[in-house]
């Protein structure tokens, strides 16, 4: 948004936004509408240093929660990155290891993660276990999709031109195949940050203890919405934030996209 | 490796259907055949004979042998199809909804940058919210559960139709829309004969991974908020501890996902066969 | 340095490459003979689709020949049951650039050597330097290739070739994509390169006055299936300019390919036209 040439235009947007849920919700209590948290309220709950329901800015719960969901979030997917690169890469690279591992991972794929919940909680022990494991899951097989893509995706003159360069399998594997890839893998790292907080709060929901997932929940349980709303932004924010940092470790990476992209 | 010859020739047609797994079988060589009956038969195995090798971890997990008797009974049963029906319903209507609100207002986005400018940043915010978080909001506010349950397919495939449609109509390359104008088309015939059928693949794309995901939110609404259908059937088992039961809702949830995405892009072929010949 | 420009002769003898032998047979080449100079400068001209890719493919090791055999120096290169393996003694600069793009132009330049463990780093980028120099890039060794101009690349490729001092330098119409006037500059300095080493060189194009000015022997091939339809030579001194491009003996070379390969572009156009209609 910033980086249009108007950006107060996405500023109007946003308000208007806030603006219609102050009408719908606060002032006019139009249909369903009134049932819904105030935003008002909302903010008001939000930066009171001693919120009525115990989460705010000033709540050391909220950090609490949000370090929980954090720390799960980025352990997932740390371990999925690189497990799932690496397969994708062998998996692009070798024929056999490709006709072992694809038939299964295209078995297993179409399965929703949030149904392997049950699985999960047999066969991984402990409360956050499970929980990590799902999010895990759902990146993984992004992860190692998109690596594959990328292997795939490379021109095959590239090949051809580093085997008359006498480059020796493993210069090619580094040289060609990783960097070649690194386009789509970023793509598809995006994309699991995305299913990870997805999984994330579905399985706290399911069986968590602390995290935003359960603790929204636990908001609605109790009929504190305003905190309910507190944390679904907080969520977004995180999601939000978590992905832009994939994409800045991607330019850094990828430094020569940018700059061909810029001189073109 | 052999060369490929310069020009078209008397190629094979291809088959008409079929991404992912199935190109690849057909596409492969006995060799990958092979490579595939190995690895699924032996996971089969493995998984069949985890409890008396003792593998760790898996000593709880019944083996393919419940889980086909269990199968057979729970399909033989009303509930099964029942929630079958239930649970197709809900995706259906929630990724028909998606679809309806996501492209044309994607398609009026892409065209009109002050709409998109002043409306995307909202988009920006919205989306990273898990739809799950959402659930809670959805419960208060829908009437019903079954309103709920659709809201969250609804809002599972609504952000990826709505960016897919958006990017694919913005990429249209600009040399198109200037043919076209030379050619002295109208700004009705410009979008109607250029701008939608060059995003068509792109709103397909969106399609078909928003089916997927659309599955995805329907499992997580149905177990969270849900009474009815294949999600709920799911968890239910898992509460009473009828884990065979629990696999086999699994397994059908995973293939109907499969299926509903697989039905999206043969449509897809169909509606963009300038597609087809690469 | 003297003893590496007497090697690099090529002897092709009655070779041809059918694809798909089993199935819808393609004749590629057929019988194609020809004897190729250690140090000399062969191009080969013809319509598209004449099998002059194939050829190169053939010499350069991605592919494998059906029948006849290519001999290097006079050890066999490839036979139908010798399949050849591409190697740094035959470097090809391929037509639509294969500069890595996400490596600078100076790891571009020595890959050759260091990947081969031949050279050190620093070595070899010595060298490199002193090569792009001569091609008249000075200073983009830090740059990408996405930043550099059409003919810039052609240039770093073909350091990126003779850095490995291969015996065979095979240039698949490398300079097809430029414009006509960078074309010209470019062509010079490759000239200038191989003034100063001569060594083999198989040249591709269909620019008929591109093969004029840079061969010292121009072979001349048919539609498909791909045979030798002359082989002439060009007897006008080094270093060539290009002002030698409008002096008679030059056009006199010219006219005769061209009246030759006119013929051989209608057929190629007309069995393109069958092609599309069947």
């Amino acid at each position: 948004m910033l980086r249009s040439p108007r950006p107060y235009l996405g500023f109007l947007g946003i308000g208007t936004f806030f603006l219609a849920w102050y009408v719908l919700v606060d002032a006019t209590h139009f249909w369903r509408f009134r049932e819904l948290p105030g935003f008002v309220s909302s903010v008001r709950e939000w930066v009171n240093p001693n919120p009525v329901y115990g989460i705010s800015l000033f709540t050391s719960d909220y950090y609490l929660h949000i370090w929980s969901s954090l720390y799960r979030v980025f352990g997932a997917f740390a371990v999925a990155t690189l497990l799932g690169t690496t397969i994708g890469i062998l998996m692009g690279w070798s024929r056999i290891f490709c006709g072992l591992t694809f038939p299964i991972l295209e078995l297993l794929r179409p399965i929703p993660i949030l149904a392997w919940i049950p699985l999960a909680i047999i066969l991984l022990p402990g409360r956050e276990l499970p929980i990590i494991g799902l999010t895990f899951l759902a990146a993984f097989f992004v992860t190692i999709l998109n690596t594959l893509l990328g292997v795939r995706s490379i021109d095959p003159v590239y090949f051809r031109a580093a085997r008359s360069l006498g480059f020796s399998e493993l210069g090619i594997l580094a040289h060609v195949i990783v960097p070649g890839a690194l386009p789509y893998i970023f793509v598809g790292l995006q994309i699991a940050m995305g299913a990870c907080w997805f999984s994330l709060v579905a399985a706290e929901i399911a069986s968590g203890q602390a995290g935003l997932g359960y603790e929204v929940w636990q908001a609605y349980y109790y009929v504190q919405f305003e905190t309910m709303v507190i944390i679904m932004a907080t969520l977004g924010f995180l999601g939000y934030v978590s992905s832009a940092l994939v994409r800045l470790v991607a330019r850094r990476l990828m430094r020569w996209r940018t700059r061909a992209l810029a001189g073109v | 490796m052999t060369a490929v010859p310069s020009t078209r020739l008397h190629r094979p047609p291809r088959p008409a259907f079929a991404v992912g797994m199935m190109r690849w079988l057909r596409a492969g060589s006995n060799l990958e055949w092979a490579l595939a009956i190995i690895s699924i038969v032996g996971l089969i195995l493995l998984w069949e004979y985890a409890r008396p090798l003792g593998v760790p971890g898996l000593e709880n997990v019944p083996p393919p042998s419940e889980v086909i008797r269990a199968s057979a009974k729970l399909l033989s049963s009303d509930i099964y199809w029942q929630a079958w029906g239930l649970s197709l319903r809900r995706v259906a209507i929630g990724f028909l909804a998606a679809q309806i609100l996501g492209v044309p207002l994607g398609l009026a986005l892409a065209m009109n940058r002050t709409a998109l400018d002043t409306i995307f940043p909202v988009v920006e915010i919205l989306r990273p919210i898990p739809p799950v978080a959402w659930i809670p909001v959805a419960i208060i506010f829908w009437p019903t559960r079954e309103l709920s349950v659709v809201f969250i397919v609804f809002l599972g495939a609504f952000w990826i139709v709505l960016l897919n449609t958006i990017g694919g109509a913005g990429s249209i390359d600009v040399n198109y829309r200037r043919a076209a104008q030379s050619l002295g088309s109208m700004p009705r015939d410009m979008f109607w004969r250029i701008i939608l059928p060059a995003t068509i693949p792109s709103i397909v794309i969106g399609m078909a991974v928003g089916m997927g995901l659309a599955w995805e939110m329907l499992v997580a609404a149905e177990m969270v908020a849900g009474n009815t259908g294949l999600g709920y059937l799911l968890w239910q088992s898992f509460e009473i501890n009828a884990i065979p039961q629990c696999i086999v809702c699994m397994v059908s949830i995973g293939i109907a996902g499969f299926l509903s995405s697989e039905i999206i892009r043969q449509l897809g072929r169909y509606a963009a066969p300038w597609q087809r010949q690469q | 340095m003297e003893a590496r420009t007497r090697s690099g002769s090529l002897s092709i003898r009655n070779v041809g490459k059918v694809y798909n032998p089993g199935g819808a047979k393609v004749v590629a080449l057929e019988d194609i003979s020809v004897e190729i100079r250690a140090g000399s400068f062969c191009v080969f001209v013809g319509p598209s689709g004449c099998g002059k890719t194939t050829l190169l493919n053939t010499v350069a090791g991605f592919d494998t020949v059906t029948a006849g055999e290519i001999y290097l120096d006079n050890v066999l290169l490839s036979a139908p049951e010798h399949a050849p393996q591409p190697g740094s003694d035959r470097i090809v600069v391929f037509q639509n650039g294969s500069l890595f793009p996400w490596k600078t132009v100076l790891w571009n330049a020595v890959c050759g050597p260091v990947q081969q463990g031949r050279m050190k780093y620093a070595e070899a980028a010595a060298h490199a330097r002193e090569l792009l120099a001569r091609v008249g890039l000075k200073g983009i060794e830090a740059q990408y290739p996405g930043e550099l101009s059409g003919g810039m690349k052609r240039r770093v490729e073909i350091v990126r070739a003779l850095i490995n001092e291969p015996k065979i330098l095979l240039l698949d119409e490398p300079f097809r994509a430029l414009d006509a006037l960078t074309k010209s500059v470019v062509q010079e300095y490759l000239l200038e390169l191989y003034d100063l080493v001569p060594r083999t060189v198989f040249f591709i194009t269909h620019d008929v006055e591109e093969a004029v000015f840079l061969a010292d022997t121009v072979i001349v091939m048919t539609t498909r299936p791909g045979r030798i339809l002359k082989i002439l030579n060009v007897d006008m001194e080094r270093p060539r300019t290009h002002r030698i491009l409008t002096s008679e003996r030059f056009l006199a070379i010219e006219n005769e390919i061209r009246a030759a390969i006119h013929d051989e572009a209608r057929k190629a156009f007309e069995a393109g036209e069958r092609e599309l209609a069947a």
